[in-house]
């Protein structure tokens, strides 16, 4: 089993998932991202089994000097439009082809949060990682599979906007170094004031609170947990086909977040939410007849 | 470390008189606050309580609040579900004055 | 509780969620749906010894503005911050569901006839975001929420209002920008990242998150008025926010949609210029950029009362800057 930790290492992931020579940073169909901004993400096309993809992932590595919050693979402002821009330019590229054409996102995923300044603030972060949420949902809606690979970090915000909104996401297994996790348990241990030991005693029973890629997995956060660096390609290549598959019949609600809920509750891991929304259907199938 | 939970029975002596709705939501658990959910059942006029909270080692005292309650006011065959978060015992006899008052259409 | 007529005229800030969805639709039409009767409570707080609600902190339920079904969701901030959790979350977004399979239905039924019968989403946000005691749920909650917000497009108007205790942050900081269009109240506040966090990071000098003025200018409503990320900015009363409502329900969908601030390729690049911006004027604080958006009281216009501000603002130009 090749064990090779990702984490910080965006670029390498690229080299390692697509096909050899195969990726073009910054282009995308007709459009070449031709400026500085935004060096925190790494967007552009390249090929998978042949297949041509946009890539959109995180430049660890870099600084943004415009911004001083904003390095070691945070998602700023710039960062997180540009990666907007990444996904409506792919939406453009294969305007007007059948969905069974619409090339996929590859999303990979290594960021520890979201810019979080007063400049920030003061300009709207919320909108920029807004932005690329409501992409990356219309490009699934339009029939691009999108699936999300969790190289190293995939945290709170950060997770939100780069990962949650993919119709599968995928994970390097915990040996590799990946982190899932809203808060470390150490600061959930501070806020709830209990110690440590006993949230990691009733995290082995409560998946809800713990932070890994197997808790995520339980609560159905992540579709599958991948063993060996060497097989990712394979594996998002298979995630890919599944997702063409489910849009060809109609049933792309059983993948992305929505899909993600019914995978919780298969495995145990969500049981409310399905109640509650069966309840909601029930309440409200009493009183329709009000509003029609 | 677990949310308590408490229950009573009570008995008011003499007449009494349940809500006239189905049930009756009062309150928000905020902190040193509580909510009150009055459901109206067939209890041969008895008062059943149930309290969840976070604190621990008062049950004697929710069991006199709620028993004054229950007597000044003349209640029967209602359930009282309460879920508390750190009230006083001052807090909690004024805000079941207020899910009766409300329960029975008043406006406060 | 107050009776309809009485909750008009109280305060939106200090109202709790159930009074503020009672108040914000018609008179007596709020149905609540999955009530406080239902008892869905957190299955998760009880073992971290943390109180529980029997709405989970959020209100859900459907009423009428003229003959339009509205959607009502209301989150309540005294019941830990407003946060958002499994069961809280799920009634969100179950309730979206709901919102729009009754809208295929009135399509369906009435083919050319359906526009004054289509239903609304209101959106009264007061949340810090996930609850971090049932962090991953409330995280996966907010990535469902997104996506009906997004599935609701050119279908049912989402309306986001903010003006409560609590404000709105964390990732429902985005949630309610993603909407067509917001509605506050200079009370309100929308952030990403707290205050508290914001100094950890850049220290106190750079960020007092003591200093209550500097908050409201970097995220109160009259700064969003001015940077265009909410479409109107009201007075603090129910009433105030209801009548702007039942303006907004009187606009074809496509004004509506017009108010957003995110959400196309073109509003990217627009926002991605305002970025531009920000690089160029480095603004120690948000009064910065009130000038240079022409506001020349800068100084003046945290104290301004509403009305004076209405009638001097100069808000940012559409397209950018």
């Amino acid at each position: 089993m090749a064990i090779q930790k990702l984490v910080g290492k965006g670029r390498d992931a690229i080299q390692i998932i697509l096909d050899e020579g195969s990726f073009e940073e910054n282009i995308i169909g007709g459009f070449t991202h031709q400026s500085e901004i935004g060096p925190g993400a790494v967007i552009g096309t390249g090929k998978l089994k042949g297949r041509t993809v946009t890539v959109i992932a995180n430049d660890a590595k870099v600084f943004n000097p415009r911004f001083p919050v904003v390095y070691s693979g945070i998602i700023g402002m710039e960062e997180a439009y540009k990666m907007a821009i990444a996904v409506y330019k792919t939406i453009e590229a294969d305007r007007g082809k059948p969905a069974s054409e619409k090339r996929p996102l590859i999303l990979l995923v290594d960021s520890p949060g979201n810019g979080p300044g007063k400049q920030e603030e003061i300009f709207g972060m919320n909108k920029a990682t807004g932005s690329y949420q409501l992409a990356l949902t219309e490009a699934r809606q339009e029939g691009h599979p999108v699936i999300a690979m969790i190289i190293g970090r995939a945290i709170s915000g950060a997770f939100l906007c780069h990962g949650l909104q993919a119709d599968h996401i995928l994970t390097l297994s915990k040996e590799h170094g990946t982190m899932i996790h809203v808060m470390p348990l150490s600061s959930i241990a501070r806020i709830t004031k209990m110690d440590i030991e006993t949230l990691q005693s009733l995290s082995e029973t409560n998946p809800v609170f713990a932070s890994g890629a197997d808790f995520f997995y339980k609560l159905g956060g992540v579709e599958e947990i991948i063993d060996d660096v060497s097989d990712m390609s394979d594996i998002i290549s298979r995630h890919v086909d599944e997702i063409y598959q489910l849009n060809a019949e109609g049933r792309s609600m059983e993948a992305g977040p929505w899909g993600r809920g019914t995978l919780g509750a298969e495995r145990g891991g969500r049981g409310a939410r399905l109640e509650v929304i069966n309840k909601m259907q029930q309440e409200f199938a009493e009183i329709e007849n009000d509003y029609l | 470390m677990a949310l308590q939970e408490m229950n009573f029975t009570f008995q008011a002596k003499g007449d009494y008189e349940s809500i006239p709705e189905e049930w009756s939501h009062t309150g928000v658990v905020g902190s040193g606050d509580l909510e009150i959910l009055l459901r109206h059942e067939d209890l041969g006029g008895k008062v059943e309580a149930k309290i969840v909270t976070p604190v621990k080692g008062f049950d004697d005292i929710w069991e006199k609040v709620l028993s004054k309650f229950v007597e000044s006011n003349k209640v029967g065959n209602v359930v009282i579900e309460i879920n508390d978060n750190n009230s006083t015992p001052f807090i909690v006899s004024m805000r079941l004055k207020q899910a009766l008052a409300e329960a029975k259409g008043g406006i406060l | 509780m107050m009776s309809w007529k009485e909750l008009q005229n109280t305060s939106f800030y200090e109202s709790p969620a159930r009074e503020r969805a009672i108040g914000l639709v018609d008179e007596g039409t709020f149905k609540e749906l999955i009530a406080p009767i239902d008892k869905f409570t957190s299955p998760h707080l009880p073992v971290l010894g943390e109180a529980v609600c029997f709405d989970d902190g959020v209100v859900t339920g459907v009423g009428k503005i003229g003959t339009r079904p509205v959607f009502v969701i209301s989150q309540e901030g005294r019941f830990i911050g407003g946060a958002v959790g499994e069961v809280g979350g799920a009634k969100i977004s179950g309730l979206f569901q709901v919102a729009l399979q009754l809208y295929d239905k009135i399509v369906d039924k009435y083919p050319n006839d359906y526009e004054s019968r289509i239903p609304a989403v209101v959106f009264s946000f007061e949340t810090g975001g996930v609850r971090l005691h049932e962090s991953n749920a409330g995280l996966l909650a907010h990535a469902e929420i997104m996506e009906w917000i997004q599935k609701c497009r050119n279908k049912v108007p989402v309306i986001s209002l903010v003006g409560s205790k609590v404000g709105c942050f964390g990732g429902m900081g985005f949630v309610c920008v993603a909407t067509d269009l917001v509605i506050m109240s200079e009370l309100g506040r929308i952030g990403l990242t707290g205050p508290e966090v914001i100094e950890e990071v850049m220290g106190k000098k750079e960020f007092d998150s003591t200093d209550r003025a500097l908050i409201y200018r970097t995220t109160g409503g009259k700064h969003k008025y001015i940077m265009r990320d909410c479409a109107f900015l009201v007075d603090d009363s129910i009433e105030a926010f209801r009548n702007q409502i039942e303006e907004v329900l009187k606009m074809p969908y496509s004004e509506i949609a017009s108010y957003r601030s995110i959400g196309s390729l073109e509003l990217v690049e627009e926002q991605l210029s305002l970025v531009g911006l920000s690089t160029e004027l480095h603004p120690k604080d948000s009064k910065d950029v009130w000038r240079y958006f022409g506001n020349e009281n800068a100084d003046q216009i945290q104290d301004l009362y509403y009305e004076d501000f209405m009638n001097s603002v100069k808000i940012r130009p559409r397209g950018g800057r």
